[in-house]
C-alpha cells in the first residue's frame, strides 16, 4: 500500500509531534499547508497563463499582427502632381511583412559560454539570491518575414533574459515537493509568486482596475472639460482583449443630446461621433439604429420622448458628415486615424478603418479576424451603451460607483507582465522601420527586392534593433516604473512593484494578498475612494489596511477571496439563455425589456419578470453543476428599481475577477459569488440572520471576511476596531521568524527572534496556514498593575530574570556586499577589467593586528567579532600580466574594507560570488553579519491587540510581585492602557492563555464564537476555576519589595507578546559636535551621518516660553553655527572688516606673513574655524569702508596697510561679535544682490 | 593560554604570521579552502583564481568556519 498522503487537515491543537515530523522529514508528495499556497495562487497562475493554459502571449502576438514596411520614398505633393501630369502610374513600393510567430521562454540556465559546469546547468533561485543576481530565463521569438508576396522566411531571435516568477511553469521548482524545495535551499513551504531581481525578492502588486467589459454609467465633473457642450454624463467600458490588455471606450453625452465616442490611443485622446462608429461597424440604416435604441414601433419605448427626441437628433446631426454606407464610414475613419494607428502607408482607407474598429472599438467583442457577427455584437453593445447613457441623463438609472468593488477587478502581476512583454515586442517590430530606412539610405536607396536585403536583414537590420527585451522587464521589476508609449490603459507610471520583505512571515504573506487602488488616488484630495464600502464584504478585509496615508487605498484580500486567472468555457451559455426565453428584440423601456449580457456581449433581452427567473434558474444550474454552467460564473442579476442601478443580467466568466465561496441554501452546496452580484443577493452571515423565503445563501463562517493576518488577532470581535487595525500593522513589524532557510538568505536586513513560541491562544487558521513554522512571539505572564511607576504611559517592565532567560532576545542579520569593482563601470564597460583583488598584497608586509579578523585570503574568518572600524576585507590593486597569465601587484600596498556600523556584530557567513561565466576572479564578497539584539530599555513590544509599549526597566526578579503559587510576571503593564482603548480581547486572551497553560491545551480564539448568552469570560473563568484559580483571573499578589499582599487582587494571565523591530539601537540620535554642512556651518541632518535633530520653530517657542534662554543659546548657537566675527561698529558691516598690516616696522619682512593672514581672514565667511575672528597675526582688524586713504600728513602710528600695500587711516572702531554663521552668509548673499545689511552693535 | 599567545594551527606547517613576502608572491598567495554552495566539496583557491567549484562548477562558495579559537568575553 502506498503511504498515506500528507495530511492537510489542521485543528487548533499544538500537533507538536506532527509538526516535528513534518519539519524533520519534509513531505515528498505535497505540502501540508495547501491554504498557504492557495493564498498566492493568483500571482503564479497569472504568470502561468502567459505561456500555458490560456496562452495570453499568443493572443498578444495575434493582436500585434503583421507589420508592413515599405521601401522607397514617400512622394511629395509636387512629385505627385508632376507624375499625374505625365500620366505615369504610382511607383510601386516593395513591401516587407514582419510578424512574430511565437515566443519561447526558457527556464533559467547558465550561458553556453560557461564550459565548466557539466552536470547541472540549471540555475536555481537560491543561487540567484546568494549571488545577488536575477532569476531569469532566455526569451526567444520566432519572427517571420516576407518581401512582397514571396515566401515567409523565419528566424529565431534572442530577446535577452527576462525575470521569471518563482514556482511558475518557467521555474525549475514549479512542482517541487517540500522535500525537493528543502534540497534546493528553499523553505519547505516556499510559495513563490515573486521575482528575484538583483538578489531582491520583488513582486508585482495587485492593482484595482475597473471591471472589464461592463459599461459603467459615470457622472464626473471633469467630463465637462472635454470640450464645448460636453456634460458630466458618460458611459465607460474597459474593454479587455484576449491578451489582457485593455482599451477604455467612453460615450459622452453632449448638452444638445448628441453622443460622442472617446478613446485614448498612445496617450492621446480622440473623439468620434458615436453614430459614425455605429455606421462603420455594420451596414445599417437610420431605422435600424433608431429601433435598436428606442425599440420597434409596437414597443413601449416609442413613448419615451426623452430618448426618441435625442435619437432623432443623433441621426439628424450625423447627416452633416454626409458619409452613410459602411464602407464610406470606414474609409472616413481610416483616413483620419491612419497616421496614429501605424498601419502601412499603402493600406486603403477602408481597411484602415476596419483596423481601427478591430483594435479600438470594443476589442473584447472581436480582436482578431473580426467576423460580421462580432461587428454586429459591437454595434449592439454601443447601442446599449447609448441607451444606458440616456437613462443616466434622464435619471432613470443611478450612476455606477467606480470606487465600489462591484465595479472593479484585479490587475494581476502576471498579466501586467504579459502586457509589458507584448508591448515591448510590438515596439521592437515597429522599431525596425527607421533602421530599414537607414539601411536603404546607406546602400544608395536599396530596395527590399535587392539580394543584399536578404543577406542584411537579419544580420544587419534586425541586429541593430534593440533586442534586449529582458532588460526592459528587469528595469520594470527592479524600479516598478512603467515605461510605455501606450500607457497600457493604466493610470500610473510607477509603483507597480514592491519588495517582498521577509521581516516576518505575516509581512511576507501580506504582500501577496495586498491590493492597491493605484497611486493616482493617493494624491486625491477627496477621501471617497478610501471609504470602506459594504460592497467589499467578503472580498477585501475591513480590518487589514494601514493607517495613515495609504489607508483605504492599500487593502488586503479576505482570506477566502479567490481571483480567477483564466477564462471559463461559456460558449454554450447563449443557446442556453435563448432556451430560457431571452430574445433579441428590445426596447428602451426597462419595464418591457432588460438586457442579458455575458462578458460584455449582449445575448439578448427579456422582460424583468423573466430576468429573475433566468437568473434563479442559472444559479440553480450552476450550483447543481448541470447544463455545464460553471460554478465560478458570476450571474449579476440587477432587479428593476426606480432610479437604481441599470437593471439586467450581467454574467462574467473571465479572468481577474474576485470571487468567494458561500453556501447555497437550496442545495446546501458551495456556490461562488462575485462582487458584482453580491449586493443584489441575500446572503445571511449567521444562522440567526436567515430570512425565510428571502435568504438564498449563508456564509460558511463570519471570519471569512477577514484577511489572514486579521484572523490571527485573538477574539478580535471584542476589541475596539481601530485596535485590530493597529494589530494588523504591528504584527507585520514584529521581529519574528522569516523562515527556516535563513542560512541561504542574503536580505539586507533580516530579523529573527530567538525564543519564538506557538501562542497558547490561537485560532485553527493559525495551524492551517502553518504559522508555527514561523513563530512570531512569546507567551508571557503579564500582570496588569501599576507597580513602580516605570509602567506609566504604555511603558512596560520586564522581569530581569525573564530577560536573562532569553525573553524577547533577537538577532539582526545584515548582509553587505563588498565589491571591488565600482558600481558604475559594471554597466558601462562591456568587458570589465580586473584592477583589484582581495587578499594581502603579495610582497607587502602583513601586520599581526590585521590578522585579528582577517584570514590568509584577506577575508575575515567566520565568527570574528567586528566593531566599528574593524577590517573586514583586504585588497590590493593589480594589473593583468598577459606574459604570465596572472595578476601582478606593483605597489605592495594592502588596503582594507572596514566595518562601518557603530554596533558590534559577528561575521556569520561569507559568500564568494563568481560570475555566471565561471571565469572571473573574486570581485565581490557578500558578508553576512550577525548582530545580537537582546531587549534593552527603549525597545518596543506589543501584545496582539494593538497595545504597544516600550520597555522601561529590567526589574530585578526579587523585587517583582509574586503570586500565591509563586508565579512572577514576565511583564508588567499599566491598567491605564485599557479604559480608553477598550481592548477587551487582550483580557480575554490573558484569561484564556492562563487557563490553557494550566490545563495544557491550546485555546481557540476564533472571533464571533461567543455571545451575550455564552460569554467568553464565563467559558475561560470556569476553566480557571477548575484549575483552582480565581474565576475572574485575578490573584492576590505580594509586593516584591515589602512582601506585603496588595490591597487589590491583580489581574494576571498569559498573553502572547511580540517584539517589534523598532529598537532604540537603530534609532538613538545624539550629538554635541559632529559633521556640519559646508555651506551654512550648521549640523547636517540624518542619523546615519551623525547629524542632529532639528530644534524647530515650535521647539524654540516652547523654550522661550519656559525662559530657558541658556538652553536655547546652546542649541541654536553653540551646538550649531556659532561664529566669532569682526564687525564695524560705525558702518555695521561684517563684510568691510579686514585684517590690517601694521605699517610700522620694516615693510618687506612683514609683508608676506601679513598677506597670508589677510588671505586667511578673508578666506570665507563659511569657515567654521575661528580664523575670521582671530584678526591675523598682527591682530589688527580695520574697517575698509570707514577708512580713508592715508595722506602724507597722517601720523605713522595710525596708518594701516592692507595686504596689497595700500595705506589707510581710520576704520578702527571694529569689534568681535558672536553670530550664527548663516547670518554672515545671508549678508554675503544679500550683498551680491546689492542689498546692504547694517547691524547696530551695542556695548 | 591567552588569546594572543594562541597560534593558528595550520595544515601546511609554518604559522600564518610567518608568511614571508617573497614566498607568497611567487606562488600567487596562499591557497585557502572554501566550501561549494552546491555539492559541499572543498575547493582550494588562490589569489586571482576563477571562482567556481572544481567539482560541479557552482558559482557560490562559502568560507569555512575558522579553525582559530574564537573566544569572547561573555557579558
Amino acid at each position: 500500500m502506498a503511504p498515506a498522503k500528507t495530511d492537510t487537515n489542521w485543528s487548533v491543537d499544538y500537533d507538536t509531534l506532527r509538526r516535528e515530523r513534518l519539519f524533520r522529514h519534509p513531505p515528498n508528495d505535497r505540502t501540508a499547508y495547501p491554504s498557504l499556497s492557495d493564498a498566492i495562487k493568483p500571482h503564479i497562475d497569472s504568470f502561468n497563463a502567459l505561456f500555458d493554459g490560456s496562452k495570453i502571449l499568443e493572443a498578444g502576438l495575434k493582436d500585434i499582427g503583421t507589420k508592413t514596411f515599405l521601401d522607397g520614398e514617400v512622394e511629395t505633393p509636387d512629385q505627385k502632381r508632376a507624375r499625374q501630369a505625365e500620366g505615369r502610374k504610382v511607383p510601386r513600393r516593395n513591401k516587407l511583412n514582419v510578424r512574430i510567430k511565437e515566443v519561447f521562454l526558457e527556464k533559467p540556465q547558465i550561458p553556453p559560454t560557461n564550459k565548466f559546469t557539466t552536470r547541472n546547468r540549471e540555475i536555481y533561485p537560491s543561487e540567484c539570491r546568494e549571488r545577488h543576481a536575477t532569476y531569469r530565463g532566455k526569451l526567444r521569438a520566432k519572427i517571420e518575414y516576407q518581401v512582397n508576396n514571396g515566401d515567409w522566411k523565419d528566424s529565431i531571435r534572442e530577446l535577452g533574459q527576462v525575470p521569471i516568477m518563482m514556482r511558475t511553469n518557467r521555474c525549475h521548482l514549479e512542482k517541487a515537493t517540500p522535500e525537493q524545495l528543502v534540497d534546493h535551499k528553499e523553505e519547505s513551504e516556499e510559495l513563490g509568486g515573486y521575482f528575484i531581481v538583483n538578489g531582491n525578492e520583488k513582486l508585482i502588486r495587485m492593482l484595482i482596475v475597473g471591471k472589464r467589459n461592463f459599461p459603467m454609467a459615470i457622472i464626473r465633473g471633469s467630463f465637462v472639460k472635454r470640450g464645448h457642450t460636453y456634460t458630466k454624463f458618460g458611459v465607460q467600458i474597459r474593454s479587455v482583449r484576449p491578451d489582457q490588455t485593455s482599451q477604455t471606450n467612453v460615450l459622452h453625452y453632449l448638452s444638445d443630446g448628441n453622443v460622442t465616442f472617446r478613446f485614448s490611443w498612445r496617450k492621446n485622446e480622440f473623439l468620434v461621433p458615436a453614430m459614425m462608429i455605429l455606421k462603420a461597424l455594420v451596414e445599417t440604416n437610420d431605422r435600424e439604429i433608431y429601433e435598436g435604441i428606442v425599440g420597434n414601433a409596437s414597443s413601449e419605448g416609442i413613448n419615451n420622448t426623452f430618448v426618441t427626441d435625442r435619437v432623432e437628433l443623433l441621426l439628424r446631426t450625423y447627416k452633416g458628415y454626409n458619409v452613410h454606407t459602411r464602407s464610406t464610414c470606414r474609409a472616413f475613419l481610416g483616413e483620419k486615424f491612419k497616421p496614429v494607428l501605424g498601419v502601412p502607408a499603402d493600406m486603403s482607407d477602408e481597411d484602415a478603418g476596419t483596423e481601427f474598429l478591430r483594435r479600438i472599438v470594443l476589442p473584447h467583442l472581436g480582436n482578431s479576424n473580426v467576423t460580421e457577427t462580432q461587428d454586429y455584437d459591437k454595434f449592439k453593445m454601443i447601442m446599449y451603451m447609448i441607451r444606458k447613457l440616456y437613462a443616466l441623463v434622464a435619471g432613470d438609472c443611478a450612476p455606477d460607483n467606480p470606487d465600489a468593488v462591484s465595479n472593479q477587478e484585479v490587475l494581476l502581476g502576471g498579466f501586467l507582465y504579459g502586457m509589458i512583454l507584448k508591448e515591448r515586442m510590438e515596439e521592437w517590430v515597429r522599431s525596425l522601420a527607421p533602421i530599414l530606412r537607414d539601411w536603404s539610405n546607406r546602400n544608395h536607396g536599396a530596395k527590399f527586392t535587392d539580394p543584399a536585403f536578404d543577406r542584411d536583414f537579419l544580420g544587419k537590420i534586425v541586429k541593430r534593433s534593440n533586442e534586449n527585451l529582458g532588460g526592459a522587464l528587469e528595469y520594470f521589476l527592479s524600479t516598478g516604473n512603467l515605461v510605455s508609449p501606450t500607457g497600457l490603459d493604466l493610470q500610473q507610471t510607477s509603483g507597480y512593484t514592491v519588495m517582498a520583505e521577509k521581516i516576518n512571515f505575516y509581512r511576507f504573506i501580506s504582500h501577496f494578498r495586498m491590493i492597491h487602488r493605484g497611486s493616482f488616488f493617493a494624491q486625491l484630495k477627496t477621501t471617497t475612494v478610501r471609504k470602506l464600502l459594504p460592497e467589499s464584504w467578503g472580498f477585501l478585509c475591513p480590518v487589514h489596511t494601514p493607517d495613515g496615508s495609504p489607508c483605504g487605498l492599500l487593502n488586503h484580500l479576505a482570506h477566502k477571496c479567490l481571483i480567477s486567472t483564466s477564462d471559463m468555457d461559456v460558449s454554450h451559455l447563449p443557446s442556453l439563455l435563448v432556451q430560457l426565453g431571452v430574445r433579441s428584440e428590445s426596447s428602451v423601456s426597462l419595464d418591457e425589456s432588460v438586457p442579458v449580457q455575458l462578458d460584455g456581449r449582449i445575448i439578448g433581452y427579456c422582460s424583468p419578470k423573466q430576468a429573475r427567473v433566468v437568473a434563479d434558474t442559472l444559479r440553480y444550474w450552476k450550483v447543481m453543476g448541470i447544463h455545464d454552467v460553471p460554478t465560478e460564473l458570476e450571474i449579476g442579476y440587477i432587479p428593476n428599481s426606480s432610479g437604481g442601478q441599470y437593471p439586467g443580467i450581467y454574467m462574467f466568466s473571465q479572468a481577474a475577477r474576485m470571487y468567494r465561496p458561500v453556501k447555497y441554501l437550496l442545495l446546501d452546496r458551495i456556490d461562488y459569488v462575485g462582487p458584482f452580484e453580491q449586493p443584489f443577493m441575500e446572503i445571511a452571515c449567521l444562522p440567526q440572520d436567515l430570512l425565510p423565503g428571502v435568504s438564498t445563501h449563508i456564509e460558511f463562517t463570519p471570519t471569512n471576511i477577514l484577511s489572514i493576518v486579521a484572523n490571527m488577532t485573538p477574539f478580535s470581535d471584542y476589541n475596539q476596531s481601530p485596535r485590530n487595525m493597529y494589530q494588523c500593522q504591528m504584527s507585520k513589524q514584529t521581529m519574528g521568524t522569516p523562515g527556516t532557510a535563513i542560512n541561504y538568505r542574503t536580505d539586507n536586513k533580516l530579523y529573527r527572534i530567538q525564543t519564538g513560541q506557538t501562542p497558547i491562544v490561537r485560532s485553527p487558521l493559525y495551524n492551517a496556514y502553518g504559522l508555527d513554522n514561523f513563530p512570531n512571539g512569546t507567551n508571557a505572564v503579564v500582570a496588569i498593575i501599576s507597580y513602580t511607576g516605570y509602567d506609566m504611559d504604555d511603558a512596560m517592565i520586564i522581569n530581569k530574570s525573564s530577560h536573562e532567560r532569553g525573553f524577547g532576545h533577537g538577532t539582526v542579520y545584515k548582509t553587505k556586499i563588498h565589491a571591488l569593482d565600482d558600481k558604475d563601470s559594471r554597466r558601462t564597460k562591456s568587458r570589465r577589467e580586473v584592477s583589484k583583488l582581495f587578499g594581502f598584497a603579495p610582497g607587502g608586509e602583513i601586520k599581526a593586528e590585521w590578522r585579528a579578523t582577517l584570514d590568509e585570503d584577506g577575508l575575515p574568518h567566520i565568527g570574528a567579532r567586528v566593531t566599528e572600524g574593524s577590517l573586514v576585507a583586504a585588497w590590493h590593486s593589480v594589473r593583468f600580466d598577459p606574459a604570465t597569465d596572472s595578476y601582478v601587484n606593483v605597489d605592495g600596498i594592502t588596503r582594507f574594507v572596514k566595518y562601518k556600523d557603530s554596533e558590534e556584530g559577528y561575521i556569520d557567513s561569507i559568500r564568494i560570488m563568481g560570475a555566471e561565466t565561471g571565469v572571473e576572479p573574486c570581485q565581490s564578497i557578500s558578508v553576512k553579519y550577525r548582530v545580537p539584539r537582546k531587549p534593552v530599555i527603549g525597545d518596543k513590544f506589543s501584545s496582539r491587540h494593538g497595545q504597544k509599549g516600550v520597555c522601561s526597566q529590567l526589574w530585578p526578579a526579587v523585587d517583582m510581585p509574586f503570586s500565591e503559587s509563586g508565579i512572577q510576571p514576565d511583564l508588567i503593564i499599566n491598567p491605564h492602557a485599557f479604559p480608553s482603548r477598550m481592548t477587551i480581547a487582550q483580557m480575554i486572551e490573558s484569561m484564556a492563555g492562563k487557563a490553557g497553560a494550566l490545563h495544557g491545551h491550546p485555546q481557540d480564539c476564533t472571533p464571533f464564537q461567543f455571545s451575550e448568552e455564552n460569554t467568553a469570560t464565563d467559558y475561560f473563568g470556569e476553566q480557571l476555576r477548575k484549575a483552582g484559580y480565581n474565576y475572574f483571573g485575578n490573584e492576590p499578589l505580594y509586593s516584591g519589595i515589602t512582601g506585603k499582599e496588595f490591597a487589590a487582587d491583580i489581574f494576571i494571565g498569559v498573553v502572547h507578546y511580540q517584539r517589534l523591530r523598532h529598537m532604540v539601537n537603530d534609532k538613538f540620535q545624539v550629538r554635541t559636535t559632529g559633521p556640519v554642512n559646508s555651506l551654512t556651518g550648521q549640523p547636517v541632518k540624518g542619523r546615519a551621518k551623525g547629524g542632529g535633530i532639528r530644534v524647530g520653530e515650535m521647539e524654540r517657542d516652547s523654550l522661550i516660553a519656559h525662559g530657558a534662554a541658556f538652553l536655547l543659546q546652546d542649541r541654536l548657537m553653540n551646538c550649531s553655527d556659532s561664529q566669532r566675527a569682526w564687525i564695524c561698529r560705525d558702518c555695521g558691516s561684517f563684510l568691510s572688516t579686514q585684517v590690517a598690516v601694521s605699517s610700522a616696522g620694516s615693510k618687506g619682512r612683514n609683508f608676506d606673513s601679513a598677506a597670508m593672514a589677510a588671505a586667511k581672514a578673508l578666506s570665507g565667511p563659511n569657515q567654521p574655524t575661528q580664523s575670521g575672528a582671530a584678526g591675523g597675526a598682527a591682530g589688527i582688524v580695520r574697517c575698509r569702508r570707514c577708512a580713508h586713504e592715508a595722506v602724507f600728513a597722517d601720523s605713522r602710528a595710525i596708518v594701516w596697510e592692507d595686504g596689497e600695500g595700500h595705506r589707510f587711516v581710520g576704520g578702527d572702531n571694529v569689534t568681535v561679535v558672536a553670530v550664527p554663521g548663516v547670518l554672515r552668509y545671508l549678508d554675503v548673499e544679500l550683498a551680491a544682490m546689492g542689498i546692504r545689511m547694517k547691524f547696530w552693535v551695542d556695548n | 593560554m591567552s588569546r594572543e599567545a594562541y597560534q593558528v594551527p595550520s595544515l601546511g606547517g609554518g604559522n600564518a604570521f610567518s608568511a614571508d613576502g617573497g614566498a607568497t608572491s611567487t606562488e600567487g598567495g596562499p591557497a585557502v579552502a572554501y566550501l561549494c554552495g552546491e555539492c559541499n566539496a572543498r575547493v582550494s583557491l588562490k589569489r586571482g583564481d576563477q571562482i567556481r567549484c572544481k567539482e560541479c562548477g557552482h558559482r557560490v562558495l562559502y568560507k569555512e568556519r575558522t579553525k582559530r579559537m574564537v573566544q569572547f568575553e561573555a557579558r
